[in-house]
């Protein structure tokens, strides 16, 4: 199927919509907090509604682009939808509606909504100019801006803990952007062109210790957002002191974005031909191998459950560098199928654990037991969740370790199935037990009145985006094959590169 | 194309008018302002309606006296000095605005004005000097010009640092002088017109003492250290002076001076030759990191301010250095993505003083709450200079990075990552207080600084994402950049 390339305002409308609901909301916020919540809800489902738009286009072979503005005669914005990235910009979207619409409930009474919301709908239009950027420039430009902007959401709540890991998110972030930087500088200076291409902008003629800087440098700069091991240090800390909401979509996608990047590079910078003449990606194979198990392993001893989920998601996104290192066109499908499954299943989780401790005060994993008794809908969907992320069948989590595990088979590294399978079990050790306790064990005897007032479930504006979420857990999983599903963009995507 | 044309001289004749109105008449505060204001529309006018004619590559010269065969008075506005003037002459329009309200109840304000307007006078017959005579003529009168200004406060922290400023540029002056006789010795001439008047038939050891001159000498306001000594004591001159002259005109007239020296005294080509510009761009490299370094332990607001200015200003000396066409368009480019943000943060800096009397970084806490427009044109100057796309400091980066890679100087790269690091750490510690770490108790209701102040940070502000957003639309500077680029490397 050949590509044809359509002019379309579409994605750069989905990429500023949020940007002035970003506007917007400041000045709305002062009218009526209300008013601001239904106006930016409505933005956030416009945008959502944009995005999926695309794709029936996008599976009949279409290209959307837009040249947006030139800045300079090398400096330029561009943007292009694929199915990579429409799929990404799809998931991002949902994903952010959903947390809009929990963060009415959850931020409610809370202090400095005017900035909140305003930097969350900001972030929303910077990873969709991700998700849509059609050159390397302009992959750079949302990629900074989406990180930057991103520390007035880390360190919201302005405490001690908040702070400190808001300053470590922003020394990560400020390195592994300059790295990008350099990389993309880098790249320019040898291709002469920045446009992201089928088949890699690259050649093997080139230079190849330049190539080889280049490509470390992408590595090292998006590893830091990937959170691949040993560059995940924000991670940890980033996540639990953001608000329940901002979490979900920093767990959810703001990491799966350095993933996202890192597949630019592998598919369209490089290119698959020269990546395996370089040799490079085994290497990768082996960290993302190291950070899959590791991950799991420091997540199992955490007690703080937000923290547990973090080294979960650390862990799940060493599953996504895992199948692009392995360079195989099943695996691949694997990785980027996994992308928007552990989005919705890690968002999933994330919202649960807000509404846990928001409704019940529940911090830790040691506090869970009887959790279930107070709070039965918002545990049935963490439970969905956590088996999903485990890979039980037919959930979406068993579906991406599917194609994962052929892609591996694929490629005859039998030995990455054994981390495939090492990986589920430990995500087994580190979730089972938080189930178990919240269904199986006795809870604590209540002091007084007021707690179990405290512990009851949560107001529908916050259930029912958890509930929407782990939903989609199961029908991402029923319906893996259905045209317009992950797995339909994700092998599109890759019969594209490894033509 | 030349074409003769008064509008070179008319420029900095229009301020030097206006300069000799306010002695005479500036008593009145009213006919005071009359003559600031319509002078920095005027000029910025009549440089403006020059820019048309210098997109399409057309050079207005006037020539006025020859005292003998080959040196004489002369202007010609070329791209390089066009890019120049539409800097300072847009910058001295806000400059004034705030001025105005900044000076409010100061004393002396006869003296500071007219010098003041003296000043972006030199500054302007600077950019549109043909001649390296009428350059260093023009160099030295600003010299002369800032002194009142620096000294403006009359305390004996001021004069003290107006001595030290005199000692080194009037040093600095000297030693120009002596490189431009050498330069006529050696060839006949002191025209700025060429790309490149000296060649490699004079002798080695000759060219590197002129160049040694020369460059040593404007390298005394371009602040590259170890010559910086002056800048950071200078910062006692009231906040308008310091912004414009210390962010724009002096410390830019002195890097203007090593563009002009490299681009067209040397030429490329000859300095390729010889290799002089490789320990320049060492000495800038290590200005740009120093500098910085020093900058993260400055309490004093304006102090740190100073020393991010030393450290930016070596970005357009290491650019120039480099000799590839993308680090020189850098080189050019950044005169204004320098300028307008540092002076974005001077103004702020002023606007802060003013309205609550602190001077220091870490009484800012909170500041954010009470001056949220004030702080917000901070936090763009600061995300411009920590090379944010989008933001003018980015496409200074960019070029640079490539002008990096095409003359092999990886090194280069390196510094510029670390230099936006050490900016990161110096300027987003600012931020952080003052919209994240209010100390309890902080009122929350927002008390700005008066219009006159204000307006003109918000100006500044926004040109430092049009720079960064909108380079290339006509009309704005970036493409006289490029053209003085073609021109220096024969593109």
């Amino acid at each position: 199927m050949d590509s044809s390339y359509v002019t379309s305002l579409i994605p750069p409308l989905a990429v500023f919509l949020p940007l002035a609901g970003a506007l917007a909301g400041v000045g709305l916020g002062r009218v009526s907090e209300r008013v601001r919540t239904v106006a930016l809800g409505v933005v956030c489902a416009v945008t959502a509604a944009l995005t999926l738009w695309l794709i029936p286009g996008i599976l009949d072979g279409k290209v959307y682009e837009t040249y947006l503005l030139r800045i300079t005669p090398t400096i330029w914005l561009h943007l292009r939808v694929d199915a990579l990235g429409a799929l990404f910009a799809a998931t991002v979207s949902i994903i952010w509606l959903l947390a809009l619409v929990y963060s009415a409930g959850y931020m409610a009474d809370g202090h400095r909504l005017g900035r909140y919301y305003a930097f969350f709908m900001l972030c929303l239009s910077w990873t969709l100019g991700l998700a849509y950027a059609g050159n390397l420039l302009t992959f750079l430009i949302f990629y900074e801006l989406f990180s930057i902007l991103t520390y007035p959401l880390v360190v919201h709540e302005e405490t001690p803990a908040a702070m400190a890991a808001g300053t470590k998110y922003i020394i990560y972030i400020l390195v592994g952007g300059s790295l990008v930087l350099l990389g993309v500088v880098f790249t320019f200076f040898l291709a002469g062109d920045q446009t992201l291409t089928v088949g890699g902008l690259l050649t093997a003629d080139m230079d190849r210790t330049a190539l080889l800087v280049v490509f470390w440098c992408f590595l090292a700069g998006f590893g830091v957002k990937a959170a691949i091991m040993p560059l995940h240090g924000w991670v940890p800390d980033a996540h639990p002191a953001a608000p329940a909401p901002f979490s979900a979509v920093l767990s959810g996608v703001m990491v799966a974005a350095g993933s996202f990047g890192i597949m630019r590079i592998v598919f369209q910078v490089f290119g698959v031909d020269l990546l395996e003449e370089l040799g490079v990606m085994p290497y990768v194979a082996v960290l993302a191998a190291i950070t899959v198990v590791f991950a799991a392993i420091l997540a199992v001893s955490q007690d703080n459950l937000k923290r547990r989920l973090a080294y979960s998601t650390i862990s799940q996104m060493g599953y996504v560098a895992l199948g692009i290192g392995l360079l195989g066109a099943g695996s691949s499908t694997g990785a980027i199928v996994h992308i928007t499954n552990h989005a919705f299943m890690k968002g999933t989780l994330f919202l649960c654990a807000g509404l846990l401790i928001k409704r019940a005060g529940i911090h830790n994993v040691s506090e869970m037991a009887g959790a279930a008794k107070r709070m039965p809908v918002t545990m049935a969907a963490f439970a969905l969740a956590a088996l999903g992320m485990i890979g039980t069948p037919p959930l979406s989590g068993f579906i991406s370790k599917w194609y994962l595990g052929l892609g591996i088979l694929e490629v005859d590294e039998p030995l990455y199935l054994a981390v495939l399978l090492g990986g589920a079990l430990l995500a087994a050790i580190y979730l089972l037990p938080i189930v178990y306790a919240a269904y199986f064990k006795k809870p604590p005897a209540l002091a007084t009145a007021a707690d179990e007032e405290d512990g009851r479930e949560a107001p529908m504006s916050m259930l029912v985006p958890t509930v929407i979420a782990s939903a989609l857990t199961i029908a991402l999983g029923l319906g893996a094959t259905l045209p317009g599903f992950p797995y339909s963009l994700a092998e599109m995507a890759v019969e594209a590169f490894f033509r | 194309m030349e074409v003769y044309d008064i509008r070179p001289i008319l420029a900095p004749t229009i301020s030097l008018v206006c300069a000799g109105m306010v002695f005479l008449v500036g008593r009145n505060k009213h006919w005071r302002r009359f003559w600031m204001l319509s002078a920095a529309v005027l000029k910025l006018v009549v440089v403006m309606s020059m820019l048309p004619g210098s997109l399409r590559g057309i050079v207005y010269v006037f020539d006025m006296i020859d005292f003998t065969p080959g040196i004489g008075i002369g202007f010609r506005a070329d791209a390089l000095g066009m890019f120049f003037a539409v800097v300072s002459s847009t910058l001295w329009l806000f400059t004034t605005i705030y001025a105005i309200g900044y000076m409010k109840g100061e004393g002396q304000r006869v003296r500071f004005f007219g010098f003041f307007a003296l000043c972006v006078s030199t500054t302007v017959g600077l950019a549109f000097a043909e001649n390296l005579l009428t350059f260093f003529i023009f160099y030295e009168m600003l010299t002369i010009c800032t002194y009142p200004l620096v000294i403006h406060d009359e305390t004996p922290e001021a004069f003290r640092a107006g001595r030290k400023y005199l000692t080194y540029t009037l040093i600095g002056g000297a030693c120009i002088l002596v490189g431009a006789v050498m330069v006529f010795d050696a060839t006949g001439t002191l025209s700025l017109s060429q790309p490149g008047i000296l060649s490699t038939d004079i002798s080695y050891n000759t060219l590197a003492l002129i160049f040694a001159l020369l460059i040593g000498g404007f390298s005394v306001k371009a602040a590259v250290m170890p010559l910086h000594g002056w800048l950071p004591s200078a910062m006692v001159a009231p906040t308008p002076v310091t912004a414009l002259l210390h962010a724009v005109a002096v410390v830019k007239a002195g890097a203007f001076g090593i563009l002009r020296t490299i681009y067209n005294v040397f030429g490329v080509d000859v300095l390729e030759d010889v290799g002089f510009t490789i320990p320049l761009a060492a000495i800038a490299g290590f200005t740009i990191i120093a500098a910085s370094l020093v900058a993260i332990f400055q309490d004093n607001f304006k102090r740190r301010l100073a020393f991010s200015t030393i450290s930016q200003l070596s970005y357009i000396v290491l650019g120039a250095a480099l000799l590839t066409p993308f680090a020189a368009t850098a080189a050019i480019v950044h005169i204004a993505n320098q300028a307008f943000p540092k002076i974005t943060m001077f103004f702020v800096a002023g606007a802060i003083q003013r309205k609550t009397g602190k001077t220091t970084v870490h009484e800012l806490a909170g500041i954010g709450y009470r001056m949220p427009w004030t702080m917000g044109a901070f936090s763009v100057a600061a995300m411009s200079f920590i090379g944010m796309p989008l933001f003018a400091g980015f496409i200074t980066k960019w070029y640079l990075s490539l002008g990096a890679l095409e003359s092999a100087d990886y090194w280069v790269l390196i510094v510029m990552v670390v230099s936006s690091m050490l900016n990161a750490a110096y300027f987003l510690p600012i931020i952080y207080l003052a919209f994240f770490k209010a100390p309890p108790g902080t009122e929350m209701h927002v008390d700005e600084a008066p219009p006159t102040l204000l307006v003109p940070i918000l100006i500044c502000a926004a040109y430092v994402i049009i720079l960064g957003t909108t380079a290339q639309v006509p009309g704005m500077p970036f493409s006289l950049a490029e053209a003085a680029v073609h021109f220096v490397f024969g593109l």
